[in-house]
C-alpha cells in the first residue's frame, strides 16, 4: 500500500448507481464526527436512513450509510449536513462569545 | 428530532468562568454534537507536554522509568500551541529543533540531614538554544513568535499561590539529574496531553429520559441525591407518563483544564477543531480523492448508468460533472467527447473513437499503440502523457492488453476528476517515476493526481505518524544517558 488513504471513499458493496444510497468511508475519524455528523444528517427530511458504525476499533475509519427518497443524491446531502455542522459551530461560537461579554458570573482574565 | 436549534438565542449561557474551569449550559444541540464537543475538548487540543527523558544520574530510590512517567505528566504552559509549535512529524529537523520542541532540564542533589521534594518548580526550559546541536538554522519558520514568554515553562513559576508539583523526593546524597524533551502532541495519542482534567457533561438530571437506571435497596428517590443541575429543570410529577419521544436538550457542561491552556482556549480550540475535521472531509470530498472502482469495471463503465455522474453531484466524484452519464469512469470527465472509444474500458456512448480505450487526452503519448495511449489530441493527456514521459516500454502505454492492467486500476481507483485525474497524473509524474514503483511514487509529485487525490491535505499519513513517538524512543539509550519515552 504506497499510496496514501484517501480521506473519504465509497465502499462498492451496496452501492446505488446514481449514489441514492451509499456508504462512505472516513479515514481518520471517529465517533467524535460520525455521530454528530449522523445526526445532522438525520434532520434532513430527504434522507431515508442514515447510519454510521467503527466496524473495528482498531481499523482508524468510520462507514457512514446514507440512503436517499427520491433518488436524490446522498452526496449532496453528505455535503449540506457538513456544511450545516459547520453552521452550528459558528453559531455556538458566537453564542458562547456573545454570552461571555455579558459577563454574568465570576470573572477571571485569561492571558494570552 | 423537534429541535429548532438557533431559534433560541440562548443556546449557551456561561454559568461560571474561572481561572482553571467555565460551566455553562448549552441548549437546543443534540445529544450527538454535544458528546462531539466534549470529545474533542478531551482528546484533540493540542499541547506541550514532556516526551523524550535522558537520565543522567538517578539515586533517588524512585526507578528511571518511574521518574520519566510522572515528568510526562506535569502540564506545561501551551498557550496558542497550535500555531506556536510543530509536531516533530511535520518539522523539517531530524530529530528535534526549537519548532518542535523545548528543552528542560532538572538537576538537583540534596546535601544535607532533609528530606528534600523534587518538584516541577526545579525545571527549567533551557533551549534549544541558537547554534547548538538542535537549533534549526535553516527553517525560517515563524512558529516561535507566536508564543509567549513562557510558553513551555512549568506552571506557576513564580507564583506562590500555585503549588508545584512533586516529582520525588531525595535523601541526603541522592542526587536526580535529566534532560528533557518536551513535545506539542494530542491526547488521543497519551492523555498527558490533553489540556482538560475534567469535562462534565450532564442531561436530564432528573433521568426523566430513562437513559439510566438507578440501583436502589428500596427507593432510588431516597438514595440518589439529585445533582446540582436539577434546579435548572422541572422535577417530574408522580403521575407524569413516560414520554417516550422526548430527547436530551440541556447540556451542563463543565470545562476544566489542568492548567496548560486556560478554559477560554480550551472551548474555543475544541470548536475550531470540529470545524477543521468537517472542511478537511469537505476537502476530501471535493479534491476527488476518490477510489470510485466499480467491482467489475468494464461492466460498470460501458453500461448506460455507470456510476460515473451522479446527478447534480458536485466536482470530483464519478469523473466530475463532464464526463458524466454514460462514460463515467475512467476517462477524465473534463472531455467526455475525447473518450476513447476503442478499448474495452472507455466504452462509451459517446466513443470518442480513439484507439486505446484508456486514453482521453494522449496526443503527446504512446500514439495509437495499445491501450493506453489514446489518440485523441488534447493537452491534459491522460495516458498518452504518461506513455510519452515514460519510457513506452515501461508505462501503461506499453501494456497492450486491457485485460492485465486490469488489476493494477481496480486497484488503483478510477474516477478522476477533471482537476487531478489521471491526466494530471501522468503529466505530473516524472518520467523516472512514471513506470517503475507505480502509482505510489507518481502520488508523491507535488499537486499530481494521486498525491492529491489521496486527500494530501490530511496530512498523509495521518495520525499514523504517531509512530514518530515510538522509534524516537529508542535512539537516545545510546550512549552514556538512558532514554524512556514517557
Amino acid at each position: 500500500m504506497g499510496e496514501p488513504t484517501p480521506k473519504i471513499k465509497i465502499l462498492q458493496g451496496a452501492l446505488a448507481s446514481d449514489l441514492s444510497a451509499a456508504t462512505y468511508q472516513i479515514h481518520d475519524e471517529s465517533h467524535t464526527l460520525g455521530n454528530a455528523l449522523r445526526w445532522m444528517l438525520m434532520k434532513n427530511p430527504k434522507v431515508e436512513f442514515c447510519g454510521y458504525s467503527v466496524p473495528h476499533p482498531s481499523e482508524n475509519h468510520i462507514h457512514m450509510r446514507i440512503q436517499m427518497y427520491d433518488n436524490l443524491s446522498s452526496l449532496d446531502a453528505l455535503l449540506k449536513a457538513l456544511s450545516d455542522l459547520d453552521d452550528l459551530c459558528v453559531t455556538i461560537d458566537e453564542a458562547y462569545q456573545k454570552n461571555l461579554q455579558e459577563a454574568r458570573y465570576e470573572r477571571w482574565n485569561e492571558e494570552s | 428530532m423537534a429541535t429548532a436549534a438557533a431559534v433560541d438565542p440562548s443556546i449557551v449561557r456561561i454559568r461560571e468562568y474561572k481561572k482553571d474551569h467555565v460551566d455553562f449550559v448549552l441548549e437546543n444541540v443534540d445529544l450527538a454534537f454535544a458528546n462531539s464537543f466534549r470529545r474533542v475538548m478531551m482528546a484533540d487540543i493540542p499541547t506541550v507536554a514532556i516526551d523524550l527523558v535522558e537520565v543522567e544520574t538517578n539515586t533517588s530510590v524512585l526507578p528511571d522509568e518511574f521518574i520519566a512517567h510522572r515528568l510526562g505528566m506535569i502540564p506545561l504552559v501551551s498557550h496558542n500551541c497550535e500555531e506556536g509549535m510543530r509536531y516533530t512529524r511535520d518539522c523539517t529537523c531530524l530529530s528535534w529543533c526549537q519548532f518542535c520542541a523545548v528543552e528542560l532540564r532538572l538537576n538537583v542533589a540534596c546535601n544535607e540531614m532533609v528530606t528534600m521534594d523534587i518538584t516541577s518548580a526545579h525545571l527549567d526550559v533551557i533551549g534549544p538554544q541558537p547554534g547548538s546541536q538542535n537549533w534549526n538554522e535553516d527553517d525560517g519558520g515563524e512558529e516561535v513568535s507566536k508564543r509567549g514568554e513562557d510558553f513551555g515553562h512549568t506552571l506557576g513559576k513564580n507564583d506562590p499561590d500555585t503549588p508545584p508539583v512533586l516529582i520525588c523526593k531525595i535523601r541526603k546524597g541522592q542526587e536526580l539529574r535529566v534532560r528533557c524533551i518536551a513535545k506539542k502532541g494530542i491526547a488521543k495519542e497519551h492523555a498527558k496531553w490533553s489540556p482538560c482534567s475534567a469535562v462534565a457533561l450532564e442531561y436530564d438530571p432528573h433521568n426523566k429520559l430513562r437513559h439510566t437506571s438507578y440501583w436502589y435497596e428500596t427507593d432510588a428517590r431516597a438514595e440518589w441525591p439529585l445533582s446540582e443541575n436539577a434546579k435548572e429543570e422541572e422535577p417530574p410529577r408522580d403521575d407524569e407518563p413516560f414520554d417516550y419521544l422526548a430527547k436530551p436538550n440541556k447540556f451542563y457542561m463543565d470545562v476544566e483544564t489542568d492548567g496548560s491552556l486556560g478554559p477560554q482556549e480550551v472551548v474555543m480550540r475544541g470548536l475550531a477543531h470540529l470545524q477543521d475535521k468537517l472542511a478537511n472531509l469537505i476537502l476530501g470530498l471535493k479534491t476527488a480523492g476518490e477510489d470510485y472502482v466499480p467491482e467489475e469495471p468494464a461492466a460498470a463503465n460501458g453500461g448506460p448508468d455507470g456510476p460515473g455522474a451522479p446527478a447534480g453531484a458536485p466536482a470530483g466524484w464519478g469523473g466530475g460533472g463532464g464526463g458524466g452519464g454514460g462514460g463515467g469512469g475512467w476517462g477524465t470527465g473534463a472531455s467526455p467527447g475525447n473518450r476513447g472509444g476503442g478499448g474495452g474500458w472507455g466504452t462509451s456512448p459517446r466513443a470518442g473513437g480513439g484507439g486505446g480505450g484508456w486514453s482521453p487526452g494522449g496526443a503527446a503519448g504512446g500514439g495509437g499503440n495499445a491501450g493506453w495511449g489514446g489518440s485523441n489530441a488534447s493537452p491534459p493527456a491522460g495516458w498518452g502523457a504518461s506513455g510519452s514521459n515514460a519510457s513506452p516500454a515501461a508505462g501503461w502505454a506499453a501494456s497492450g492488453s486491457n485485460a492485465s492492467p486490469a488489476a493494477g486500476w481496480a486497484a488503483s481507483g478510477s474516477n478522476a476528476s477533471p482537476a487531478a485525474g489521471w491526466g494530471a497524473n501522468g503529466s505530473n509524474a516524472s518520467p523516472a517515476a512514471g513506470p517503475g514503483p507505480g502509482w505510489g511514487a507518481s502520488g508523491s509529485s507535488p499537486g499530481g493526481g494521486w498525491g492529491a487525490s489521496g486527500g494530501g491535505g490530511s496530512g498523509g499519513g495521518g495520525s499514523g505518524g504517531g509512530g514518530s513517538g515510538w522509534g524516537s524512543s529508542s535512539s537516545p539509550q545510546q550512549g552514556q544517558t538512558n532514554g524512556w519515552t514517557t
